[in-house]
């Protein structure tokens, strides 16, 4: 029975499996990681690429493509796709809260169907919703003439064929992406303090901007970046809904690459949207730091 | 005779970042006891058990069960069983399959899988549940059904992590009394881990009082309580009524209080800062004897606990004492004190502890 | 011992606001009802149009003048449309196991691997499902041409892969983080080893999760379309695809058919990926979205 008293162990049991767990991972980190940095890195690459004769794109070293994104019909373009993406966060977030705050609160036995009855038909096809979406705000459309019956619009008027179409199919488009996260923020909120609130403010618009508004913040801040993004980057509302003067970024880009075959345009309008769209995630990231941290002053 | 210990840990540590969980731990559990590992929480307890398991690395030492070395064994090559405190059985399995998973491990026959199954099941008193499956049992049953998990593999040492902790106090004082009766019955060695000493003093053979990662002491129940030897086991151990003070010459004058005759206690210099400590229910309030320590104070407050009253009695401004008596038979009602009343009480000198 | 009485909890002295009823539950603010009221009717109009003109009898999008199932039929005989059907589903079918295999790997190790490298591959997961999709699509329309591979129907199946493994991972994810790690331990301790312990005891109790979550992928690669329109070839071009080409050429009538199909069926599976945790004797799977 000899005691054994090694005085200091140097090999170490592999007591919490993490060699195991790299394993398990590793296959779909490997399909992952390549795939995703192999498409931006030639994304950028090509963007400084050039086309041949034939249309063909080819490797290179052209400025010419990123040059031109400085034509000033291109940066309007991008910037009617940062004012509609903006424009329809904010309308999303207006129909959103209202939504989810009656759902949360007042759903009650029902509220996790109400859910599931927004959820489910926004993630069944977006493109048949959207072409939906076309039909009932076109001209002859059951939106337009409900308007005309109450005497809101007159014969004149039309949602398609305009920004308020393209927002429109926007809000229509991405509206969930909202109400999922106030929806989750508003179900953890605990009720007692919103009725502290009204003891504490009377009514219940000032006890909204003053309770709940605050304590569902974060869910808010997520759901407006889970809407711009897609926003920024969606074409199919602006083809469908909107005219040549309605074009966003995506459309653009769907252009370069399939009617107008200028591959290098297309990479270097892409990069254009990534970085938009990295700054704004980047921004959003600096801001919850910020509000986390001075929760937990 | 020297028998080979059920489990040897050799000065076993487990170090995190810059702190110690277990500090240097020498301990040696007999075959066939009933075991307890006794602590406030972040003891280092668990964390021991987890290592005695395989599930832990101790960072320096070595564990033995039955003489072997198996500090480097994975849990599925020792001869130990667990019992965990969140149960943590597998619900997709009927508690039959529960209970049979480890001897489908280890290759038993089908036939004798079922055999020995039915006995645990026989043995835990769940026979008739075989085919349920987990979540529709009660946390009782969900408990017992874990125990004949681990017992069915016939185990050299078994382990069990405050398994009764979730259940409530009438569960929990029937489960004591059958636990007790199966190790009886199966002769397999427990090391029980818990935080209740009320838990630890009813059902172990031996008890290990740990504290910040180092065994206080390591003894008999009887050893534990009556002789601690600490001012940590003391206190830990039920009311401990410890006092400061100094010993000097047969005498502790405390802190805050008068002098307090102790007798003459070899090993103890003069002037050293000593704890002086009295179990409540070895405190006389009435038919006092000769040759006991004799006080006087004011009693503050009489709780009634049914077959117990407990009185604290002020012997001096910060210092107060918790006497326990029993309402029993004889006692009666009238000749009870009042509040405010200054009572007099005393003890054996045998039953003052002090403790350096 | 005297009862010391509590004052009844009204409104303190000294506020003109009348005694309050506690319980505003029943008082259900009728503005609020009528705007989520507008909200689902306008969701479910588009649907409802579509659906209701895949069964008129006459070309309109406008006036219904009889119920046919004409464009039903139509569609049935449509040689390209039905071909193209087949493509979407074998796609969908091949995504959802692939992105099913490789992201419930991915998930449990994820959730168990303590180290940096496993943080940092957390967070790659998340990028496809920020990026819009046009982003994705030319990015992989670009990666392939890069390498040589021609667009095909093989090509989608890769991109929508990749693009899935995300959504499985994220899903099961909290999932996984919810399963008592002493299981596996127990597992261990009852003979088996860590390989042995995950499989017959951890992926057992995400059965449920992984089942849904493929029902779901199945349903998502199906009605994708920015994707596939990028990276598609030639050969039977998946249904969204063809749907999008018919949309921008003008009226075709056979859309409404297959559009009403494709939601129908989206609904269903989607509907059905919620309540498979039901079916297991769990709560209905919305958690898995408020647990985002």
């Amino acid at each position: 029975m000899a005691l054994l008293r090694p005085s200091s162990r140097t090999r170490r049991r592999d007591t919490s499996g993490n060699r195991m767990w790299l394993w398990f991972m590793l296959p779909g980190t490997l399909w992952m990681t390549g795939f995703l940095i192999a498409s931006l890195v030639l994304v950028a690459v090509l963007a400084v690429g050039t086309t041949d004769e034939l249309g063909n794109p080819r490797f290179g070293f052209d400025l010419a493509g990123v040059r031109a994104l400085a034509d000033p019909a291109y940066t309007e373009v991008l910037a009617r796709s940062l004012g509609y993406a903006l424009l329809t966060c904010v309308i999303c977030l207006l129909i959103a809260y209202p939504v989810a705050y009656t759902i949360a609160l007042y759903g009650g036995r029902y509220k996790h169907a109400l859910i599931a009855a927004i959820v489910v038909p926004f993630f069944a096809n977006y493109l048949v919703r959207m072409y939906g979406w076309s039909v009932v705000l076109s001209d002859d459309g059951p939106v337009l003439r409900a308007l005309r019956a109450v005497g809101l619009a007159d014969s004149g008027t039309k949602i398609l064929n305009s920004g308020f179409g393209v927002v429109a199919g926007l809000v229509y488009g991405f509206v969930v992406f909202m109400i999922i996260p106030l929806y989750a923020a508003l179900e953890r909120l605990d009720v007692s303090l919103i009725e502290a609130g009204r003891d504490l403010y009377g009514g219940p618009i000032r006890t909204f901007f003053f309770v709940t508004l605050p304590a569902t913040r974060q869910g808010a801040a997520a759901g407006l970046v889970l809407v711009f993004l897609p926003a920024m980057g969606d074409f199919v509302s602006a083809q469908l809904m909107g005219g040549p003067d309605q074009i966003m970024i995506g459309n653009l880009i769907q252009d370069k690459f399939f009617q107008g075959q200028n591959w290098p345009l297309g990479s270097a309008l892409t990069m254009l949207l990534m970085l938009v769209l990295l700054i704004g995630m980047l921004g959003y990231l600096r801001r919850t730091r910020k509000d986390e941290a001075e929760a937990l002053r | 005779m020297d028998a080979t210990p059920a489990v040897r840990l050799d000065g076993v540590s487990k170090q995190y970042a810059d702190s110690y969980a277990v500090h240097r731990l020498d301990l040696d559990i007999e075959a066939g006891h009933f075991f307890s590992l006794l602590g406030p929480s972040g003891c280092g307890k668990t964390t021991t058990l987890r290592m005695i398991g395989g599930f832990s690395d101790p960072s320096e030492g070595a564990v033995l069960l039955a003489g072997e070395d198996v500090t480097d064994l994975p849990p599925n090559k020792r001869n130990v069983n667990t019992v965990f405190q969140s149960y943590a059985l597998f619900d997709h399995l009927s508690v039959a399959d529960n209970v049979g998973f480890g001897l489908k491990r280890s290759g038993v026959a089908k036939a004798e899988i079922r055999q020995r199954v039915g006995e645990m099941l026989e043995l835990v008193q769940l026979a008739g549940l075989a085919g349920r499956k987990p979540r529709t049992l009660s946390g009782g049953q969900r408990q017992r059904v874990a125990l004949a998990r681990a017992l069915v593999n016939r185990p050299a040492v078994l382990l069990l992590d405050e398994p009764l902790a979730a259940l409530d106090l009438k569960l929990r004082r029937q489960m004591q009394v059958e636990l007790k009766q199966i190790q009886r019955e199966v002769g397999i060695t427990f090391v029980f881990v818990t935080h209740d000493q009320d838990e630890a003093l009813t059902m172990s053979d031996r008890i290990a009082v740990m504290n910040q990662g180092r065994i206080e002491q390591c003894g008999t129940p009887e050893d534990i309580y009556e002789h601690p030897a600490t001012g940590f086991v003391a206190s830990f151990m039920g009311t401990s009524n410890l006092m400061t003070g100094t010993y000097r010459d047969g005498e502790v004058t405390l802190e805050k209080g008068p002098a307090l005759a102790v007798g003459a206690r070899s090993g103890i210099e003069d002037g050293t800062a000593v704890s002086v400590s009295v179990r409540p229910e070895k405190i006389w309030l009435s038919d006092f004897e000769p040759g006991m320590s004799k006080l006087s104070g004011v009693l503050r407050e009489t709780v009634y606990s049914g077959p117990t009253t407990t009185y604290l009695i002020e012997l001096a401004p910060g210092v107060t004492l918790s006497v326990l008596e029993q309402n029993t038979a004889r006692a009666r009602m009238e000749d009870r004190w009042t509040g405010g009343e200054t009572v007099e009480f005393g003890w054996r000198p045998e039953h003052c502890l002090v403790l350096a | 011992m005297t009862l010391v009485s509590t004052p009844s909890t009204t409104a303190p002295a000294g506020t003109s606001a009348p005694v309050r009823n506690r319980r505003r539950s029943h008082r259900r603010p009728r503005v609020l009802i009528a705007v989520t009221g507008l909200f689902f009717a306008l969701l479910y109009l588009p649907i409802a149009v579509v659906a209701l003109f895949s069964f008129n009898s006459q070309k309109s999008l406008t006036v219904f003048d009889g119920f046919s199932l004409r464009w039903y039929r139509a569609f049935v005989h449509d040689d390209v449309l039905i071909a193209s059907l087949g493509t979407s589903l074998r796609i969908s079918l091949v995504a959802m196991a692939g992105s099913v295999l490789l992201g419930v790997a991915l998930a449990v190790g994820l959730v168990r691997c303590r180290t940096r490298f496993g943080s940092l591959a957390g967070l790659i997961m998340l990028v496809p499902l920020i990026t819009p999709e046009i982003v994705t699509g030319v990015a992989s329309m670009l990666l392939f041409k890069g390498l040589g591979v021609p667009l095909s129907t093989g090509t989608v199946m890769l991109a929508e892969i990749t693009f899935s493994i995300s959504y499985v991972t994220v899903i099961l994810r909290s999932r996984v983080a919810a399963l008592n790690p002493e299981v596996e331990e127990a597992a261990m301790d009852l003979g088996a080893t860590r390989w042995q312990a995950v499989r017959l005891v951890t992926l057992p109790a995400l059965l449920p999760a992984v089942l849904a979550s493929a029902v779901l992928i199945f349903a998502l690669v199906f009605d994708d379309f920015v994707l596939a329109y990028f990276t598609t070839g030639v050969d039977p071009q998946p249904l969204s695809v063809r749907i999008y080409s018919a949309i921008r050429f003008g009226v075709q009538p056979t859309i409404n058919a297959v559009g009403t199909l494709m939601l129908a069926g989206s609904i269903a599976l989607i509907a059905l990926a919620l309540f498979i945790p039901r079916l297991f004797g769990r709560r209905g799977g919305l958690d898995i979205l408020s647990g985002e």
